[in-house]
Order: structure tokens, then C-alpha cells, then sequence
């Protein structure tokens, strides 16, 4: 197991730090925040078809670039430092993945192309108003009509969902339960009967949905996954997503603890630089630590995704539990630090605060991944 | 059209200079380097003419073993191949440095050979005409527009109050300056493909330096501002000390 980047992973992660060091500032994210979709299209557009990160994972076959789930842990890293307002967790990391582990080569072919050059934004619409975490846990369906399904329900919290416009809907056969009946359609935003509606959220830097399914009619050949497979893809997307995340999670985190310092050593009071004190020596030295074993939680989840490892649930969940954790304390440290200041508007780490606490409970609050965890240990 | 151009790695610019022990060379503890950003822009616009009309772009660097990574970021741009001279010489005057380039450079095919129109830490805006006069080469520099066709270039550049517009028979010289090309970032893409792209390497000889850098001096440190007074009535005042003191006007 090496835990080091390679020297085309740090010259690919170089690259994402210079880009976006350019052009996802404080200030830029600031502004992106407040445009109508929550991101600078113009920015969007590079991202996929100019740097290529939205082909990271997808194969060189389908128009991508094929690398694993190291690298993509590496750029979600580096985006989490810089805050990027974009749709790529939704269209890389959910979307992108669920169809390359779950659509057939007919899918496959017509829509990946299109995600790896950043030309179509998508997202997975799972989860659902008053059920919890558990991703099995939804009531949509998906009746037979015909050679078609008819989708109903409504989904919520969808990533970027007001401007996707391919939805992967996780649907199930009217009176199944748990595991049994799932399926996940492919699902285009303008079918009729799709309703979306934007959710007001905490975390301005990634916009949430609202999704009606009235009657939505789709294809067999839109389910990704032969009958009964729905459960085992949707886990496993969301189990690799959560990786992602997690490392997204720790580049937030490390910034806040890069932003204290430089802050601490900047900011006088009495006379001497503020990390000059005990107090503020020990919360920064704090942050170190839940920065450094959060990182080694989502680099061995991203180890344990890209080996297709048996313990990638385990991992997912580790990894998701303790870099929401640290994300979230060393954000409010970063606020502490930086004093009356730290949550106005013009200084990042309000902003990382509201992420840490909109990441955090995305794909499962730690209290889920912890009863995860435990279930795996028996208990 | 076959294009080469040449870069050199420097110490970043947004990086804190610190003085080395010897008095006499920059500290490189810790000190992140980049391509010298009129050598990127150079660059930018040689792929922009690859892509517009086929050829290969060449980078060729003289520097220390540590330029492999800047190399790979021009590869990874969309240079085709790289000439790496090193050299562990710390200090270069311009002159020999011209002399060791132009001796590579010698023998090779080329249509354009481009510099930028100076390094950012050296800032002698030398090289790249003393090369094209030892290899006895058309050369314009300040170039803020370049493009070439049936033989020729037809070029923009840099004049006191305006742009000289020149057209200058290939193969030639020319110096980037600001505004030629905005550099891409490298893709993922390319990223990958840069590890599978030749790089040549040589040696730079020893030669005797022709000018020798006794020492190294860090600028004066700022000191605080001084209130001359004010509204309207100050004025006078300010513009006889930024004329007497300051010597800014």
C-alpha cells in the first residue's frame, strides 16, 4: 500500500491547484454563490472540456480519461480547498459513476461522453422528505406499463438537481421493500411529468432540489442494471461517492487550518502575533491532528475503491464519519480564530463553516455511518 | 511548422525571496518554481500555430536537473519533445548562456525559435537575440501578435505609442511580450500523455563566466508612510517630496 501520490497525480493535482487558485478565490466563489444556479458556467465549461477533470474516472473508450478513484480522490481534494461552485460531485461522482458501474454499453456510450467533456450536467436522485440516511430507504415506484415504467413520487435534496438535465431516479416496484424491486432509471429532466422545484439550504456553495415524478414515462431501456440490480448499484455508487466527498471534506478542512495559521501569525493583539498564544498554539496544532487523520481515513477509503476492496463500505463510512468531523471542527476553529470577523461575509471561513455542515450530513450523517460501521462489526 | 521554444525555470513570483548563505545565490529551501511566464506565453502561441497548421513544438530548457518538472508541464501542455541542457550553474551570464543554447540549437530544423522577451528573475531581455545573432537569424522582439504562413511571419510588436507591424522571412526569431498568448493550464489529458513524450538530455559545458555576480542585496525593507498633511493644501507638499525624495516624478 503506498500512500504517496505519483508524480502524474501531484502534476495532476498541481494543475487543479493552479486553475482553480485562478479562478475559484474566495471572492469568485462568493460571487458564484449568489448567481441563479449557484456556479460560473464559464468555469463549468473548462473544468470538463478544457482540463478534462469531468473524464477523470470515465474510460478512454467512452471519451475519459480512465484513471481510478485515487485520482479523483486527489482533485476532490484540491477542489475542497478552493471551495469550487460547480456540478461535478453531482455529475462525476454520483451520476458518473452510477452509470459507469451500472449502464449497459447502449448507456453508456450515449451519455458519458457527454459527462466527460463536462457537456451535460446529471445527478442521482435518491433520497427522499422524512426517511432517513439509509439510501434503500424511499417510497418512489416504478410501475410496468407496457414495454415502459411510469415513475411517481418525489424526490428531495437532489445535488444541482434545478439544472441537471439527465437524473438517475432511483425507483422501486410498487409494494417492494428494502433491497427487493430497486431500480435506477435514467431519466431525462425534460420528460414530462418532472417537476423541479429549488430548495433553500445552509451550504450556498452546492444547490439542492426538489423533484416531482408525476407519471414520468421511461423506457426499459433506461433502467441501468438488470431487474434486481438497482440496490447493489445505488449502495455501491453512493459508497464511492462518500469517498469523494471525504476528500473533498479534507481539502475544506486543511484550507481552514492553512487560513487560521496564516491569520494567527498575521493578527496582533498585546503587542505579539495572536499564535503566539498558548490558546491559539493549541486549537491550530488541534486542527493538524483531525486534518492529518482525516486524510489518511479518505486515502485509504480511495485505496480501498480503487483495489474494489470488500471493506470499501467500511472504509466509505470511516472515511465519511471523521473527515465530516474534522471538517466541521476545524471550520468552527477557523471562525474562533479569526474572531468577529471569521463570519462575515467577506472572509472564507464562514463559507467553509456552512459547506462542513451541508457535507456532513450529505450521503449520511456520522450517526448513520457510525450504526454502518457497527452493523459491519457485528453489533 | 516546427516550432521551438525556450523556457526557463524560476523561482515563483508570488514566492519570498530569501538570500542564500553564500551571499551570492537566491535560497531555494522551500522555493517553488514555475515556468518563466513570457517563456509560457511563447509556448501558448507556439501550440496555438501547431494546432492551426500541424508541426511539433520542441521546448528546450537549460537548467538544473530540478527543470524535469517544469519540462513535463510544458509536455503536458502540448509540447511534443524536450531538450533538457543541465546544468548546475547557478549564475549564467547572458552571453554564455546565449552561446550554450545557440550550440544546441545549431544543426536542428526549425521554422521559429521563441523566447520570452525576458526571464522574471534575471530580467536581462538578452538571450533570445543574442541567440538569433549566433545563429545569424532574423530576430523581433516585444512580439504581442505572431502568425506565419508560406514562409513567413507577420508579427505585431511593442512601439513607444503604438505597434510596429513587420513581416520577417522564417526561419526567425522572436521574444514574446505580454498579451501574445494567455498560457492554458495543462490537462488531465495531457497530464498523462507528457510521461510517454521524449526528453533528450545533454550537459551544458563548463565555460569561463565573462561576468561574475559578486552579491546578492534584498531591496530595503519598507518603511512606515508619512501624513504630509491634509486636503488640497498638502498637495503641494506631496508633489515636492515624491519630486525631491521619492524621485518618482
Amino acid at each position: 500500500m503506498n500512500f504517496a501520490f505519483t508524480e502524474e497525480q501531484e502534476d495532476l493535482r498541481e494543475a487543479a491547484r493552479a486553475f482553480l487558485a485562478d479562478h475559484s478565490s474566495g471572492e469568485q466563489v462568493r460571487h458564484a454563490m449568489e448567481t441563479e444556479h449557484g456556479f460560473d458556467p464559464d468555469v463549468w465549461k473548462r473544468v470538463g472540456a478544457e482540463l478534462g477533470f469531468c473524464g477523470v474516472t470515465v474510460p478512454e473508450k467512452h471519451g475519459g480519461i480512465g484513471l481510478g478513484s485515487v485520482e479523483l480522490t486527489g482533485l476532490m481534494e484540491v477542489m475542497g480547498e478552493h471551495l469550487l461552485c460547480a456540478p461535478f460531485f453531482s455529475t462525476v461522482c454520483l451520476a458518473g459513476t452510477a452509470l459507469r458501474i451500472g449502464g449497459d454499453e447502449a448507456q453508456k456510450q450515449e451519455h458519458l461522453p457527454a459527462l466527460a467533456a463536462g457537456q451535460k450536467i446529471a445527478t442521482l436522485a435518491h433520497s427522499e422528505a422524512g426517511r432517513g440516511f439509509d439510501p434503500l430507504d424511499f417510497g418512489c415506484t416504478a410501475e410496468p406499463d407496457g414495454a415502459d415504467f411510469r415513475l411517481r413520487g418525489t424526490k428531495r435534496y437532489v445535488i444541482d438537481g434545478g439544472v441537471a438535465e439527465l437524473l438517475i431516479v432511483a425507483a422501486r416496484a410498487p409494494g417492494s421493500d428494502g433491497e427487493a424491486g430497486v431500480s435506477l432509471f435514467l431519466v431525462s429532466a425534460g420528460s414530462e411529468g418532472v417537476t423541479r422545484r429549488p430548495l433553500a439550504s445552509m451550504d450556498q456553495t452546492r444547490r439542492q432540489a426538489e423533484i416531482r415524478f408525476d407519471d414520468v414515462r421511461v423506457p426499459a431501456s433506461a433502467r441501468l442494471g438488470g431487474e434486481g440490480q438497482g440496490a447493489d448499484i445505488l449502495c455501491r455508487t453512493l459508497d464511492l461517492a462518500a469517498v469523494a466527498l471525504a476528500a473533498e471534506q479534507v481539502g475544506g478542512a486543511q484550507r481552514c487550518l492553512d487560513l487560521s495559521v496564516a491569520y494567527a501569525k498575521e493578527r496582533e493583539q498585546f503587542g505579539r502575533p495572536i499564535g503566539s498564544f498558548q490558546a491559539i498554539k493549541h486549537k491550530c496544532a488541534d486542527m493538524m491532528l483531525r486534518v492529518e487523520s482525516a486524510r489518511s481515513a479518505a486515502y485509504y477509503a480511495a485505496c480501498a475503491a480503487a483495489d474494489d476492496a470488500t471493506e470499501l463500505p467500511r472504509a466509505a463510512s470511516l472515511a465519511k464519519v471523521y473527515c465530516s468531523e474534522a471538517y466541521f471542527a476545524c471550520a468552527g476553529e477557523a471562525i474562533q480564530i479569526h474572531g468577529g470577523v471569521g463570519f462575515t461575509w467577506e472572509y472564507d471561513p464562514h463559507v467553509h463553516f456552512k459547506r462542513a455542515q451541508g457535507s456532513s450530513v450529505l450521503l449520511g450523517d456520522p450517526a448513520y455511518h457510525r450504526e454502518r460501521i457497527a452493523r459491519e462489526l457485528a453489533l | 511548422m516546427d516550432i521551438i521554444v525556450c523556457m526557463k525555470r524560476v523561482p515563483d513570483s508570488a514566492a519570498r525571496i530569501q538570500i542564500g548563505g553564500d551571499g551570492r545565490s537566491i535560497d531555494s529551501a522551500g522555493l517553488e518554481h514555475i515556468i518563466s511566464p513570457y517563456d509560457e506565453m511563447a509556448l501558448e502561441r507556439a501550440l496555438q500555430i501547431k494546432e492551426e497548421q500541424g508541426g511539433t513544438v520542441t521546448v528546450v530548457c537549460l537548467g538544473a536537473a530540478e527543470a524535469a518538472k517544469e519540462i513535463r508541464q510544458a509536455l503536458a501542455m502540448g509540447a511534443d519533445q524536450a531538450l533538457h541542457i543541465k546544468s548546475d550553474v547557478g549564475y549564467r551570464d547572458p552571453l554564455t548562456t546565449a552561446r550554450i543554447l545557440a550550440d544546441h540549437l545549431k544543426g536542428r530544423t526549425f521554422d521559429m525559435l521563441l523566447f520570452g522577451k525576458q526571464s522574471i528573475d534575471a530580467d536581462n531581455s538578452a538571450i533570445g537575440v543574442m541567440v538569433a545573432t549566433l545563429l545569424d537569424l532574423p530576430a523581433v522582439s516585444l512580439v504581442t501578435k505572431l502568425d506565419a504562413a508560406d514562409g513567413k511571419a507577420t508579427v505585431e510588436r511593442e512601439a513607444e505609442a503604438g505597434a510596429e507591424v513587420i513581416e520577417v522571412a522564417l526561419p526567425a526569431v522572436f521574444t514574446a511580450q505580454r498579451g501574445l498568448a494567455e498560457p492554458r493550464y495543462p490537462s488531465i489529458k495531457g497530464i498523462m500523455q507528457a510521461k510517454k513524450k521524449p526528453i533528450e538530455e545533454a550537459q551544458a559545458p563548463e565555460e569561463a563566466a565573462l561576468i561574475t555576480l559578486e552579491a546578492l542585496e534584498p531591496p530595503p525593507a519598507r518603511t512606515g508612510g508619512r501624513i504630509v498633511g491634509e486636503g488640497v493644501e498638502a498637495v503641494p507638499e506631496l508633489v515636492r517630496l515624491l519630486r525631491s525624495e521619492a524621485k518618482v516624478l
